[in-house]
């Protein structure tokens, strides 16, 4: 049961990390539900550990003699000490089984008297890391507000760093929850990414004032009211997971600010907010990246070396063109020996993408690539001319680098394309801005990894691998891309 | 199909065996060529093979054959001689791209590389940073006659906590006060002709800088490395435990494992966590914050947790220990004293902190 409801005042805290779900709540299940049973059983042992117990007290048997409601019917008799109640985990661990028998064993047994807000955000990120590809994130970049002005002036070069700010956990989330505490009741739960080097912050939100919100339990799992922020390392960029669902719509039927994404965009609005120190204030950008897979993100919009250097420019970014000044072989010997190995590796796992054009064909570059006529093209080409096969493949080279190889940990799930140039007309000829009729193209390539896709059509032929604009060979590092006179016009974002 | 099967298993031996075989000649062909293009490399045979080069009469036969191989050769060990001893080379780059953009095409595909090495502690070099530069043509407005040539960085791999950006723009300002955003710069067609002459009152530009720029990137990188090399060393003073790699003794408690974060830019090298040895200093964790390691993490075993600056030339800036009394001054006196130098941190903390540290924690409980 949730504590006694005896005061109720609207309040501007925050959600308390030790509000329960009661444990009867449907929702629960499939949110335990989504974990494997190993993972499970993980996160049972860390909310035991002797570190975070105190937080997420399992149900004893101190604690039935004070509330006995239901004594004997309960499949699992409450412990009488915190390593019974490990030692019956362990039992499970050793033991094979379904994971349905630890769920039931925490909702019925060891934590009857409810879940956690705090276990529920621990049982989301077990997932994110264990799924990294189950959300869709955005990355946007921090931006100083008011500094370029002032700054052209002064050149010293004293005090220019990078816009990383320096995150303080409880400031920022006190910071934070000012922001939003008139409009939003939220709960935050702050923790570091296991397998990448991320701070994810999540964030549920409500619109209750009361810390003891009266709605139905459901809510309080209820996924399209969670969004997600991270924070990578050391770079100006911060990824969030807005846009993602669009589930409960309908809820949004009393008032306009109450519904799920407004709350969260209000949410969003004052994370940069929250960053800003006096006279340091930040505001969130654009930078037209959007992809499920956040290794991608950490390549394109984190703290390494490729950021600004893809697509041809990804032999920089890898160091694959030249070694170091120590190495006495001449770089030309190695680079191909490293381009044959990449090539060879990346065979197998590059069969899945499929491309489909939205509205409308570009002139030549993008037939309908159906499977059948794809390995007899192929055949085709490499038994005609091995001479023009070998020279295309050294343009491809050249135009995508390693990106679209597996070496390269970027998969685009999406590219977006639109196209403002007008087709069949040359590109010098419209150098005139008169609005006439301008047809607008759009392409959406979409696949598990659209740029090694596009590559291996470059490869087989089908697009010219010398003509093609460099937004395709993921050069920008954008999924969104609005093109004209066969460049990328992204206002930064 | 069963695995007892005497045929299955000696041809999974035999598999297993040319396997290695496989392996080990690869490892020896690369061997070969390591030491063939070193022996090709080497000032001796350099130096024998010039003078020949003009009387080519007698031997030509076998210049011919050996001579593009040669001068690859020395061409590379003086390409890299430059880069050794300059640290900062330029080189150029055509960029395959094929952007058709009027007049400026031919200026546009042809980039200039500026390339940065720079050597750590262990000797060695990391790998290198690239900056690509694009020329861009003076608009039309500005003085016909002399077609000033801009340089805008194109594409770089330098980290992002190195702001690039503004420093550009102080350094490289480009011919439009106000910036064009993405990637049109203004080159006299389209929009961007036309906002600049509303803009009467236009200030000339300034002056690009580029030496300064790329100086400014430099001594960036470097400072970040020495920093680097600095953590690491100390870590190594501490005595550390690489995870894996070397047995640790199971009866101490176990600290944290660091990620580590040093080797090279092991961004994603996962197996690289490494964990402090029990040393006398009392220390449990000492780690760089975050990647550009201007911070840094210090914990002791009693609890007193602790965090520094390190300044771009190397030294600490600021310290503050906390422990379960309030602030630990002495400690923070202990870092930032003397001649403030990272390297000498762990001197000074056994040199001052040890014996005043008792005193210390009992004034304060008192």
């Amino acid at each position: 049961m949730p504590r006694p409801k005896s005061i109720r005042a609207p309040t501007t805290a925050s959600l308390p990390n030790n509000l329960r779900i009661p444990s009867t709540t449907p929702s629960l299940v499939k949110t335990l539900g989504k974990l494997p049973r190993q993972s499970l059983l993980d996160l049972v042992f860390q909310w035991l550990d002797d570190r975070n117990v105190q937080q997420f007290p399992p149900f004893l048997e101190a604690d039935e003699e004070e509330a006995p409601d239901d004594e004997g019917l309960r499949p699992y008799p409450a412990e009488r000490t915190l390593n019974d109640v490990r030692n019956a985990y362990q039992e499970l661990q050793f033991r094979k089984g379904g994971k349905r028998e630890v769920v039931d064993r925490i909702l019925d047994g060891d934590w009857r008297h409810g879940i956690t807000l705090r276990q529920v955000a621990m049982i989301d990120l077990r997932y994110i890391d264990d799924h990294p590809a189950s959300l869709r994130w955005t990355a946007l970049e921090l931006t100083r507000i008011g500094v370029s002005s002032t700054e052209a002036g002064d050149t010293s070069i004293a005090d220019i760093s990078a816009c990383i700010p320096r995150i303080h956990a409880s400031t920022f989330l006190s910071k934070l929850q000012e922001q939003i505490s008139p409009l939003v009741k939220a709960h935050f739960y702050l923790a570091r990414s296991t397998t990448h080097p991320l701070t994810f912050l999540r964030i549920f939100v409500t619109h209750s004032p009361y810390q003891n919100p009266r709605q139905a339990p459901d809510t309080l799992t209820d996924s399209s009211r969670v969004m997600y922020v991270a924070f990578p390392d050391s770079c100006p960029y911060v990824y969030t997971s807005l846009a993602s669902t669009t589930g409960s719509k309908a809820t949004a039927g009393t008032a306009v600010a109450t519904d799920a994404r407004t709350l969260q965009r209000i949410v969003r609005d004052a994370v940069p907010k929250a960053l800003s120190l006096p006279h340091q204030r930040y505001a969130l950008k654009s930078t037209s990246l959007t992809a499920k897979n956040l290794q991608a993100l950490l390549a394109l919009r984190g703290p390494g070396r490729s950021n600004k250097a893809n697509g041809a420019f990804s032999i920089f970014a890898d160091a694959v063109l030249e070694g170091s000044p120590l190495d006495p072989r001449p770089s030309n010997t190695i680079s191909p020996e490293e381009h044959q190995k990449q090539t060879t590796y990346s065979q197998p796992d590059q069969e899945k993408e499929n491309k489909s054009a939205d509205t409308d064909k570009e002139n030549d570059a993008e037939e309908p690539a159906s499977q059948q006529n794809v390995p007899s093209r192929r055949a085709r080409d490499l038994e005609t001319d091995p001479r023009t096969a070998k020279k295309r493949k050294r343009t491809v080279q050249s135009r995508f680098g390693i990106s679209g190889t597996s070496l390269s940990a970027a998969p685009l799930d999406r590219l977006d394309a639109r196209l403002l140039d007008l087709p069949g007309v040359d590109s010098n000829a419209d150098d005139d801005e008169d609005d006439v009729s301008r047809p607008a193209l759009a392409l959406t390539f979409t696949g598990t990894d659209v740029i090694s896709g596009i590559r291996k059509l470059a490869e087989l032929g089908i697009v010219d691998a010398e003509r093609m604009p460099s937004w395709m060979t993921g050069e920008e590092g954008i999924s969104v891309a609005v093109v004209k006179r066969r460049r990328v016009l992204n206002d930064g974002g | 199909m069963d695995l007892n099967d005497p045929t299955t298993q000696l041809e999974e031996e035999l598999d297993s065996e040319i396997s290695n075989i496989r392996r080990e000649i690869r490892k020896l062909q690369r061997r070969r060529r390591f030491l063939a293009s070193s022996v090709l490399s080497s000032e001796a045979l350099q130096n024998r093979l010039k003078p020949q080069q003009p009387s080519t009469s007698t031997i030509s036969s076998l210049n011919e054959d050996i001579s593009p191989l040669v001068r690859a050769a020395g061409v590379h060990t003086q390409s890299n001689h430059h880069r050794i001893a300059f640290s900062t080379t330029t080189f150029p780059f055509k960029d395959p791209s094929p952007v058709t953009d009027a007049e400026s095409e031919k200026d546009s595909k042809n980039l200039l590389g500026v390339r940065i090495d720079i050597c750590v502690r262990n000797g060695r070099f990391t790998k290198p940073y690239y900056l690509l530069l694009r020329k861009v043509r003076a608009a039309e407005h500005a003085e016909k006659n002399k077609p000033e040539i801009r340089l805008k960085v194109h594409r770089h791999t330098i980290p992002a906590f190195i702001p690039v950006q503004r420093l550009e723009r102080i350094m490289l300002p480009q011919h439009d006060p106000l910036p064009v955003p993405g990637d049109g710069d203004g080159n006299g067609n389209g929009h961007g002709a036309i906002e600049p002459l509303k803009k009467k009152p236009n200030p000339p530009a300034r002056q690009q800088n580029l030496q300064m720029f790329i100086r400014e990137i430099r001594r960036q990188l470097v400072s970040w490395h020495m920093r680097l090399d600095a953590i690491h060393l100390i870590r190594e003073q501490l005595g550390i435990i690489r995870r894996g790699v070397d047995p640790y003794p199971d009866d101490e408690e176990d600290g944290p494992w660091d990620r580590d974060m040093l080797v090279d830019v092991g961004f994603d090298s996962g197996l690289g966590e490494t964990r402090l040895k029990k040393n006398d200093y009392g220390i449990a964790s000492f780690s760089p914050t975050a990647l550009e390691a201007a911070y840094v993490r210090v914990e002791w075993e009693d609890g007193r947790v602790g965090r520094f600056k390190i300044s771009d030339s190397g030294t600490v800036e600021r310290a503050v220990v906390i422990g379960d009394n309030g602030r630990d001054k002495v400690l923070e006196a202990a870092l930032t004293g003397g001649d403030r130098s990272v390297l000498t941190v762990l001197d000074r903390l056994k040199k001052d902190a040890s014996p005043g540290r008792d005193n210390d924690a009992d004034s304060n409980t008192g």
